[in-house]
């Protein structure tokens, strides 16, 4: 298989890459929006999960929530993912070495997987949720993993900064 | 539940074991030995002011007469330029003298608290986290 690397160095040698990574204010202004977006949107899953468990907003519908936290969750996804992929394209190679970004791209696809099943299933039958009880189980069940996985995701993200194993 | 959990398991098992060497930034004390203070008087090799902490490579020569290459962790761009210090005050081989402390396992690693230049000129160059020595005074 051909190594990433040579494409990593390209990368991280382009002129304004190289900047971002030598700037006074740009790498931490970009490091703080990607903070801030991600507590957006974290933020606004988390209290979704947290009504689809149980524990949070029980005396309004799940539906009712969730159209009108969905579109400052994906707002908040955009700015944090396009952040994020910058931070990336600036400091390619220490990304690429560390341990703790490996595992919060992994954690970062099973939440992908994890989301994409339930508005796929579960969520399309949402209208039905009041009083079937096995779809409530299932979304609760959806919620319970995106609760654990964003967690751990925003836990491996700040270890980035702690490289333990080099 | 249970699937997942062993998939994750797995995958950031898998993530552990492929994992290469990196450049470090970390805590302190998880790094550098506050007991082992060090003096370094060398020539630079190389300057990589960069993000999230720049890099210092110099060469220093050994009593017995070879030369040894230390890489000196220092503050971000941002805190260096603030103390007045600028990227091309870096020119590669010119003289440089390092105050900081040796790293735990690394016998070529040091965390840099103070710089000074050929012209005298001296700077703080540690990073949050470091010993209250004064350097930043």
């Amino acid at each position: 298989m051909p190594s990433v690397v040579p494409a990593l160095e390209w990368l991280e040698a382009l002129a304004w890459t190289t900047a971002i990574r030598e700037s006074t204010w740009g790498y931490p202004l970009v490091e703080t929006a990607h903070v801030a977006s991600i507590v957006a949107f974290a933020g606004l899953v988390i209290m979704m999960d947290l009504r689809l468990v149980g524990l949070a907003f029980t005396d309004a519908p799940p539906m009712q929530i969730q159209r009108r936290l969905f579109p400052w969750q994906m707002a908040g996804l955009a700015l944090s993912t396009a952040t994020g992929l910058l931070l990336c394209c600036v400091d390619p190679l220490r990304y690429y070495g560390n341990v703790f970004f490996r595992v919060k791209l992994v954690l970062l696809a099973l939440a992908g997987v994890n989301a994409a099943a339930f508005h796929l299933t579960t969520y399309r039958r949402a209208e039905r949720w009041e009083d079937d009880p096995q779809i409530t189980a299932t979304a609760r069940l959806a919620a319970g993993v995106s609760l654990v996985l964003w967690s751990a995701i925003i836990v491996s993200g700040r270890f980035i900064a702690f490289n333990w194993f080099d | 539940m249970m699937k997942t959990k062993i998939i994750v398991v797995l995958l950031a098992a898998g993530a552990l074991w492929s994992v290469r060497s990196a450049q470090a930034h970390h805590p302190f004390a998880a790094e550098y030995d506050v007991n082992k203070p060090l003096t370094l008087t060398g020539t630079l090799a190389r300057m990589e002011w960069v993000n999230p902490h720049g890099w210092i490579y110099m060469d220093v020569k050994q009593p017995d007469g070879t030369v040894r290459q230390w890489t000196v962790e220092t503050s971000a761009p941002g805190q260096m330029s603030r103390r007045g210090l600028k990227k091309n005050d870096f020119v590669d081989g010119m003289p440089l003298v390092i105050k900081g402390y040796q790293s735990r396992k690394d016998p070529t690693l040091a965390n840099g608290r103070t710089l000074v230049l050929a012209d005298g000129r001296s700077f703080y160059i540690g990073a949050v986290g470091g010993p209250n020595d004064g350097a930043d005074r």
